[in-house]
């Protein structure tokens, strides 16, 4: 409070907890959002300038020197000494851009005149006089701008400035960038005025400057003018960006909005997973005890038998407060602790908010914490792709023999927790450099980098940067620059030739921590941030591909162009079309459903005398040839792998499967084959690939475990203590079906059971390894006929036949939402926690519109939050502030 | 099959003209754990988590060393065996009771996820607070073994992790991959280097631990948890850097590879959760040159930390053979046989289900009897070496055996898998050996308990959950 005493104290009680977003657009011309890391305008009349760039923890400043300052008609004017400047250092710009070594300072200004000079400081991010991060300044009738970098003083020089005579007593858009590869520019009005090189990197910027605007820290370096807006991004903005907010003009229109995102977060971390845990098991859809149903809002306030549940904002009129506070509730159950007690009551007195459609138990039963900043180590598929575009050559029979297996967990087998590094590993790194600069031809590697023969330190540098930039999926810092070179300065020494050089660096490159790991900006203040260019590039590229940018993807990184929507979708559709994203795809399927378990099927040789293991590939061939056609051959509706009228087959699968009709099949090749509804077989729950899932004896049990868990999203508990779990055989009289409903009965089992084993009742027809009957082994004679009942609802729905079954996964939405959160894990590299549901929706929403295909889902994904921005990780020293 | 103890050089005997080969055999035999580093008695600072497949259920714990328990007799003295043990603290709702079990074996935390647990082991913390720096050169810093054929998740068979619930080390689950870990030489591209070629690609190394310490360092743009993940790699990197340049030496004339596994491992081990054949011979045979493998690294002081796993957690295995104790046939394993079933059903782990306290249960006595012969088979390997302080290296470390916890919920014997079974070793003098104790505490009490005898000051659980001690197994 001390820092802004000016500011109504109510303000800055709120502040933490409400965003102020603001949207700004003139004549329909939006700014540039993207990278902006700090934006002030000068509405108000007060002695604050607020942050309003949505963006980390906000840098406010405070004027000083009110007297010679007018803020009016937007526009805040220098008519003395005076300063605005942040009270503490600026973090939040020296993080961003010593992170991309990228700039842009914008500002929309009217010198008073043109002879003031020092230069006068119109924008500083320094300490005093000499020493500076940069400075936008007026040196006379030209505009000067200093930036340190690597190889410029800590005052900035050289300097870079405009022409004589741009710097006139006018209204300016005064622009100034530089990117990655060193291209300072200055644009005024919308147009380049110079363009020079600065060359070097952010690392030796000074964290703990301020931000300064029309005058240095010093007070000696006034600037007399008005100023209208700044913004200052943390990336080079290229030049149809510069024209865009050129366009919007110095005075766009706001629209201001409460943004509830805190309140948001607060119930889908703390309120849902409390509710789930101590009210969901009698007060759910399915059991409504006291005909109250608390999963949705409406439930909640149209109450039950005792009358409405929840008042927002007034939990003294709330019955689930009031009952958990007399301790009521949870009816013969542990109550809620302190601090639960404290966030149901809180959330209700400030207003209840309820931003999902529904409570999913599945989602919020155990709310854990999922990291989503854990560095991921490239699986071996995707370091051997990594390998084929970083130079062009084939690693991969070579990689899979020295490389450990990567072990599926939570599903999937690139989730980052689980990808370690054994020494097995570090030796194969090293192991596989050597090989794959076997196979190249060093001299036409580098020719593809530098043009340049000779070998020396230059030359050195610039392949370095160039080489390591692609073959590193990004631009290098400093430090990885230097200790490339060091590895030339030793072949130098030794009398070594640049091949040599060469070859040997390139195995460095190969074993970095940048080859070998998706690696991303996690450090920042504890906000959430956009991601970068580069990150954009490699998570999406990553996500569809399973491999990194191409060319023409890298480019668009390197231009800054690939944070443009327009542009980002139009590269979407590129991969999209691309033959890798099907590759990636079949990965995505292959381990969701683990086809891997086909390879290790050990059926019973007596009861099973016709197996082998051609019939276990035909299956897994037969369910990735069925996802390609519905996926990207017809690119059908999601729901469609479910209940399809076709499958792929040979005559060795066909007869396993007993299917008839189907005359003329290859003897190995498998073929699309229309099915008939007599064979009871659509989608891929009616494919050998799941219905082995079964075992030997076609478990109801597994299949219908299989059937929830990976279908429908679904959760039971354990099976409660002292039960005798082992399997029951069948026998003559005695059906799986039966010894299921035998189960379901029992007052211990059924709760559950009833949940999930219903479930396979339309897969009894077809025996532990896929073959359709109407009797078992024992002649009992079998359905397919039953009931199911989706996770959330409270009606089971009867189906007659299996093909009615997979008609209706198909029809409702709960199948097809599955895969969108499976698709989700697997294309982040994590297990989804309860935080994630949210944004699940609007991925699901967005597919939804757009037929819920597989690339309807894939587009979702990565235009959501969870690809296109990152929870930054506080520092220590943020922290403690 | 002869029980013959394996000598060190029969283990490594044989030319060995691959890429891996023993440095230094002789200077590793002068320098194990007899004379290394040592913080308390001429000894350092161990830790082992020993785990068992499907548990023993308490009426059979209660019989003491007159029923299952009998293998463990001889070493009564240098045991503390721990009845009711109560992994209160493993009870929620989990993916597969013997999943949730086993991950709180060591950690009494529930499971975060398929390979996840709740929390790290106690080895684990023991290691961080003893070794902060690191432990010395040539020293592995987690060894994580077993033989084991059940993997439907991780948790199962892996018992030492990190603090942030992942796994400690990755698993070697055949004798050579424990071999390869520990005593392999590294050569980098399989041929002699010349001098210079070793300086330019020594240079290539160098260059690479640059990189990682950037990302572990202080100008690092990673998160706390990446960064530990990356100095992990790092760790690897210098093991690596050590094996191949400071040990790199020539393996004439020395011992090689143990022989190629007959078992199935990998996907093979567990056929859609359907169990695998397995004579009881096999089995031995291979387990029991894991043990000696393991027990050979901890002698030479090339491994203080890390877990040894005996079949995992809901093992499918149909076991045949004649078992004997002491040379007396004690049973006849035909499991599939005697279940009167196939696949899954006609696995041991049917026994379990099936036990019933009123009855006799002799087929899942015979098979807990085995285990506990199998345990103690390793456990007296390690009890023939003695140290500096005349103690043998059983008594000196803190070998912990455990095993899955059935269903994650109180040792109570109308509950299918009431399991839990702890013994642990004196750990130099810090906890009461020679009994059987029925502690009646929460395993996560008795855990911490054992970790400030150990001298850390880490806590499992949740901080603000208050210690209490349980000073009964203390000396």
């Amino acid at each position: 409070m001390r820092i802004f005493p000016w500011i109504n104290i109510q303000f800055w009680l709120v502040w933490p907890t409400v965003v102020l977003a603001l949207c700004f657009a003139l004549h329909g011309q939006q700014r540039v959002n993207s990278g902006v890391q700090v934006l002030y305008r000068f509405q108000s009349e007060n002695n604050g300038v607020l942050d309003l760039a949505q963006v980390g923890r906000p840098l406010h400043l405070k004027i000083e020197g009110r007297a010679n300052v007018h803020k009016r008609n937007g526009a805040i004017e220098f008519l003395g000494k005076s300063m605005v400047r942040s009270p503490g250092r600026s973090l939040k710009i020296h993080l961003a851009s010593t992170w991309t070594n990228e700039l842009t300072v914008e500002a929309w200004i009217e010198p008073s005149n043109a002879t003031q000079n020092g230069p006068a400081r119109v924008v500083s991010f320094s300490r005093d006089g000499s020493q500076r991060n940069f400075t936008l300044g007026q040196d006379g009738n030209r505009y000067d701008f200093r930036l340190r970098t690597t190889t410029t003083s800590d005052n900035g020089i050289p300097s870079v400035s405009t022409p004589v005579n741009t710097a006139r007593p006018d209204l300016t858009h005064v622009v100034y960038t530089r990117d990655q590869a060193g291209i300072a520019r200055v644009f005024l009005n919308g147009r380049k005025v110079v363009e020079e090189n600065v060359t070097g990197d952010f690392s030796n910027w000074d964290p703990n400057f301020r931000l300064v605007i029309g005058n240095e820290h010093s007070g000696d370096r006034v600037w007399l003018g008005k100023i209208y807006l700044v913004a200052i991004y943390n990336r080079s903005l290229h030049p149809p960006e510069i024209r865009q907010n050129f366009i919007a003009g110095k005075n766009p229109r706001v629209v201001q909005e409460i943004d509830a995102q805190q309140k948001e977060n607060q119930f889908t971390q703390q309120i849902a997973p409390l509710l789930t845990r101590h009210c969901l098991e009698c007060h759910d859809s399915i059991n409504r005890k006291g005909e109250l149903d608390m999963t949705t809002l409406a439930g909640l306030l149209s109450g039950g038998e005792s009358g409405t549940a929840l008042v927002a904002g007034n939990p003294q009129e709330s019955l689930i407060w009031t009952s958990v506070d007399s301790g009521e509730m949870p009816h013969q159950r542990p109550p809620l602790d302190l601090v639960e007690k404290k966030a149901l009551r809180d959330w209700i007195a400030a207003g209840a908010q309820w931003p999902i459609k529904k409570i999913d138990p599945a989602i919020f039963l155990r709310a854990r914490k999922v990291d989503n900043r854990l560095v991921r180590r490239l699986t071996v598929d995707e370091y051997i792709s990594a390998v084929q575009v970083a130079v062009g050559r084939d690693i991969g029979s070579e990689a899979k023999k020295l490389f450990p297996e990567d072990l599926r967990t939570d599903g999937f087998n690139n989730t980052a927790y689980n990808l370690g590094v054994d020494l097995k590993h570090v030796q194969a790194y090293a192991r596989l450099a050597e090989l794959i600069t076997d196979k190249l031809s060093i001299a036409e590697l580098r020719s593809n980098y530098l043009t340049e023969e000779d070998f020396n330190e230059a030359s050195l540098e610039k392949l370095i940067r160039k080489m390591g930039k692609w073959i590193l999926r990004g631009p290098l810092n400093e430090a990885e620059v230097q200790s490339f070179l060091r590895i030339g300065e030793t072949l130098r020494s030794a009398g070594g030739s640049f091949d040599e050089a060469t070859r040997f660096i390139l195995e460095a490159m190969l074993q970095s921590p940048r080859f070998i790991y998706l690696i991303e900006r996690h450090r920042g203040d504890g906000t959430t941030w956009p991601i970068g260019p580069f990150e954009l590039a490699n998570r999406i590229s990553f996500i569809l591909w399973g491999s990194p940018p191409d060319a023409e993807l890298f480019d668009l990184a390197a231009s800054g162009e690939l944070l443009e929507k327009g542009v980002l979708q139009r590269e979407v559709e590129r991969m999209l079309a691309d033959h890798r994203v099907r590759k990636r795809s079949k990965q995505f399927i292959h381990q969701w459903l683990n086809l891997d378990r086909l390879t290790n099927l050990r059926p019973n040789a007596e009861k099973f005398p016709k197996w082998n293991n051609r019939l276990a590939d035909d299956m897994r061939r037969e369910t990735l040839l069925f996802f390609e056609e519905v996926v990207w051959n017809q690119q059908r509706p999601i729901a469609e792998l479910f209940d399809s009228p076709f499958t792929f087959l040979n005559r060795r699968l066909a007869e396993h499967y007993r299917i008839e009709g189907v005359e003329g099949l290859p003897r190995e090749e498998l073929i699309k084959v229309r099915l008939q509804p007599q064979s009871r077989r659509s989608g891929i729950l009616t494919q050998g690939s799941v219905l082995t899932a079964g075992g030997d004896e076609a478990s109801m049990v597994s299949r219908g475990l299989f059937v929830l868990h990976d279908v429908l999203r679904g959760i039971v508990k354990d099976p409660p203590p002292c039960v005798d779990t082992t399997p029951v055989a069948t026998r003559s009289g005695l059906t799986q079906r039966a010894i299921a409903l035998e189960r379901i009965g029992n007052a211990n089992c059924g709760g559950c059971h009833r949940k999930f084993e219903p479930l396979a009742f339309g897969l009894e027809k077809f025996d532990g390894l896929g073959r359709f009957h109407d009797q078992d082994e024992h002649g009992n004679s079998l359905r397919e006929d039953g009931q199911i009942l989706f996770p959330g609802d409270s009606a089971a729905i009867k189906f007659r036949t299996s093909n009615e079954l997979m008609k209706l996964l198909a029809d409702r939405s709960r199948a097809r939402e599955t895969v969108a959160w499976k698709l989700t894990q697997f294309s982040l590299g994590r297990p989804l926690g309860s935080a994630d549901a949210e944004v699940l929706e609007t991925i699901i929403d967005a597919a939804n519109k757009n037929g819920f295909t597989y690339q309807a889902i894939l587009k979702a994904i990565i235009q959501s939050e969870l690809v296109q921005t990152i929870r930054t990780e506080p520092y220590p020293n943020e922290l403690k502030k | 099959m002869k029980n013959k103890r394996m000598n060190r050089r029969t283990v490594l005997k044989g030319a060995g003209a691959t890429a891996i080969g023993l440095p230094l055999l002789e200077e590793m035999f002068l320098t194990p754990a007899l004379g290394c580093h040592s913080s308390d008695g001429g000894v350092p600072v161990r830790a082992f988590n020993v785990f068992f497949g499907l548990g023993i259920p308490a009426p059979l714990q209660s019989e003491g060393f007159a029923g299952v328990l009998e293998p463990l007799e001889p070493l009564r003295k240098k045991l503390l065996i721990m009845r009711d043990v109560d992994q209160v603290r493993c009870d929620e709702s989990g993916i597969n009771a013997h999943f949730d079990g086993a991950s709180g074996a060591f950690t009494a935390q529930p499971p975060n996820g398929d390979a996840k647990s709740g929390g790290p082991s106690i080895d684990q913390v023991i290691r961080r607070n003893h070794y902060v720096n690191g432990l010395p050169k040539g020293v592995v810093p987690t060894l994580v073994a077993g033989t084991f054929f059940r993997r439907s998740r991780i948790s199962r068979y892996v018992h030492s992790y990190n603090p942030d619930g992942t796994v400690a080390a990755r698993m070697q689950e055949q004798p050579r991959d424990v071999f390869d870990r520990v005593f392999g030489a590294l050569s980098l591209s399989g041929g002699d280097k010349d001098l210079r070629e070793k300086r330019l690609r020594r240079s290539v190394l160098d260059s690479v631990v640059d990189q990682y310490q950037f990302y572990t360092g202080n100008q690092s743009p990673l998160g706390a948890r990446s960064k530990a993940r990356v100095a992990d790699h790092l760790d690897r990197i210098r093991e690596f850097e050590q094996r191949a340049f400071s040990l790199e030496r020539g393996n004439q004339g020395g011992p090689g590879l143990p022989p190629r596994s007959a078992l199935a491992h990998g996907g093979q081990a567990d056929p859609a959760g359907q169990g695998i054949d397995m004579p009881l011979e096999a089995l031995r045979k291979e387990w029991r040159l894991m043990a000696d493998l393991y027990a050979l690294a901890i002698e030479l002081d090339r491994v203080r930390f890390g877990s040894l796993t005996f079949l995992a957690a809901g093992e499918r295995l149909r076991i045949t053979g004649d078992y004997f104790y002491k040379g007396e046939k004690r049973f006849q394993f035909d499991d599939a046989r005697q279940l009167k079933a196939s696949g899954d059903k006609g696995c041991s782990h049917e026994w379990w289900h099936q036990f019933h306290p009123k009855k006799k249960n002799l087929a899942l006595r015979a098979h807990a009897h085995m285990k506990m012969q199998e345990v103690a088979y390793f456990l007296n390997r390690l009890d023939k070496t003695r140290e500096a302080n005349g103690r043998t290296i059983l008594e000196n470390s803190l070998i912990t055996v455990s095993t899955e916890s059935g269903d994650g919920r109180h040792s109570n014997v109308k509950r299918e898998l009431s399991g839990v079974f702890h013994a642990i070793s004196g750990a130099n003098g810090r906890f009461k050996t020679g009994e059987i104790m029925d502690v009646k505490r929460e395993g996560i009490d008795v855990y911490n308990t054992m970790l400030s005898a150990m001298g850390v000051q880490a806590r499992l659980g949740d901080s603000d959950r208050e210690f209490l001690s349980v000073d009964s197994i203390r000396s």
